[in-house]
């Protein structure tokens, strides 16, 4: 009895899911709309009412400026001698730009004055007037580093440093003319911080003068010491 | 433990804000993103590499010199990076951190340009100098400044023109200026007539650039002045220079 009303309800479920297996064969297409619609409507429903739009925006970061420090300006005090003129002290400044490691551009600008020549102290007459004596330089050149090195202070100190090569051309005002000069040197440089430098340098700015009677090129040496500031 | 959750979840909102409410940073943080980040004892190829920041890790940028950028790492440690380096870094929001370099492509496109040149001036010598302005890859503004020095006469010129390059793209790119300027001259006092006198000008001219390499470029320039003289008639002054520039 009891395995006739098992037998009945098992046929009846097999039935039953038989059923429902091919309706859902025949009716699957037409059936998905529809219950795609309800979703939708029943999620409608779920959703709460709208009142603020939340706008958030990605928040924008500020980037911080990064400083250079390509830009150098520097004072310069040494000697310069100025053929036949004796040597005497020169000032100047220096603005350069550092273009690589390797490569900077620099504009100097020098003041000296001149002394007697040999000739003037002998004879005392005085070949040029005090205010020609004025030797006044400025030159543009092309400066190359190399050796790069560090400098160290005991343990705890070490100091970029690097030897430099300069030349360029600039003009030169003396005796009461303005000739065309042609400079070229070298220098040492080192940076107890990254924004300070101390130079040594030497140059020989070169130019062709007719002071003494013959047109000669001229050599007038420069031997200088500077600090610069890095921007 | 509920409670305990809500806690933890608390103090890890207030720690992500906390640079949001502590204000904008003073330096550029940037995150590696290559295996390992090498910092230099100084801004140069020589100096030796003394420290690494691994990936994902961060430094703080402090400054920029020539190829190299100065970094401070979570750990204190500062040192130079080299910009190819940096390259491979990003910035906070994931976007890749990117800076001007001195290639090609700032060649073509640019801000500004300073140079200098030698030339001759009228058969005078002449030592001159430039800045541009760039207001897109074709068209700049340009100044220059000048002092001819000669057997007859020595002076100054200053000129303010545009500049059309053609071609910027390429590695020699021509272009044309034109413009105005003063020339102010000093005949030696040895001529006849000693009285110096400054004029205006206006040029005409043309020239070629040619890219060497990172911020470097050769320029050679002609220019065809007429000064505007008080005689009857003006003066026609040509003007040959060649030098080197760079742009940034």
């Amino acid at each position: 009895m009891e395995t006739g009303i098992r037998v009945l309800l098992l046929s009846a479920l097999v039935a039953l899911s038989g059923c429902a297996s091919i309706h859902h064969l025949f009716h699957r297409h037409d059936a998905q709309p529809a219950s795609d619609a309800a979703t939708t409507d029943k999620d409608a429903d779920a959703q709460p009412p709208r009142v603020i739009d939340p706008q958030i925006e990605r928040r924008k970061i500020k980037v911080p400026k990064i400083k250079s420090q390509n830009v150098e300006l520097g004072l310069q005090f040494g000697s310069l001698s100025i053929e036949n003129f004796g040597t005497n002290p020169v000032y100047g400044v220096t603005a350069a730009y550092h273009i690589s490691e390797d490569f900077f551009f620099q504009g100097a600008y020098g003041r000296s004055t001149a002394g007697r020549t040999s000739f003037e102290t002998l004879s005392n007459i005085q070949l040029i007037t005090p205010s020609e004596r004025h030797f006044t330089y400025y030159d543009l050149s092309l400066g190359y580093n190399f050796l790069p090195g560090e400098v160290f202070l005991g343990s705890k100190v070490a100091m970029t440093s690097a030897f430099y090569l300069l030349a360029g051309i600039g003009s030169t005002d003396f005796a009461g003319d303005s000739k065309f000069t042609v400079n070229f040197g070298g220098g040492y440089r080192v940076l107890p911080t990254d924004r300070i430098a101390l130079h040594i340098g030497v140059e020989d700015h070169v130019f062709q003068s007719d002071l003494l009677g013959v047109d000669k090129l001229t050599n007038n040496l420069e031997a200088t010491i500077g600090a610069s500031v890095f921007f | 433990m509920q409670r305990l959750l809500s806690a933890r979840r608390l103090l890890l909102l207030l720690l992500l804000a906390a640079p949001g409410l502590c204000g904008a940073r003073e330096y550029l943080q940037v995150f590696v993103t290559s295996p390992y980040l090498e910092l230099h004892t100084g801004p140069g190829r020589g100096y030796p590499v003394f420290n690494v920041v691994e990936r994902d890790g961060s430094v703080d940028v402090l400054a920029h010199y020539t190829e190299w950028f100065k970094v401070r790492t979570e750990r204190d440690v500062v040192g130079w990076v080299s910009e190819r380096d940096m390259l491979h870094t990003a910035l906070a929001d994931g976007s890749a951190f990117t800076f001007e370099r001195g290639d090609r492509a700032g060649f073509s496109s640019h801000h500004f340009e300073t140079g200098m040149f030698a030339g001759a001036y009228g058969g005078a010598t002449l030592i001159s100098a430039y800045s541009s302005f760039s207001f897109n890859s074709q068209l700049a503004l340009e100044v220059s400044v000048g002092q001819f020095l000669g057997n007859a006469s020595n002076g100054v010129v200053g000129d303010i023109g545009l500049a059309h390059v053609f071609l910027p793209e390429w590695r020699w790119s021509p272009f044309v200026t034109l413009g105005t300027g003063v020339v102010h001259t000093e005949p030696k006092a040895t001529l006849v007539q000693p009285l110096n006198r400054t004029e205006q000008t206006a040029y005409v001219g043309g020239g070629v650039r040619y890219y060497l390499t990172r911020r470097f470029f050769l320029r050679a320039e002609y220019r065809n002045h007429i000064v505007f003289t008080k005689l009857n008639s003006n003066e026609e002054v040509e003007e040959w220079k060649l030098g080197f520039a760079f742009f940034y």
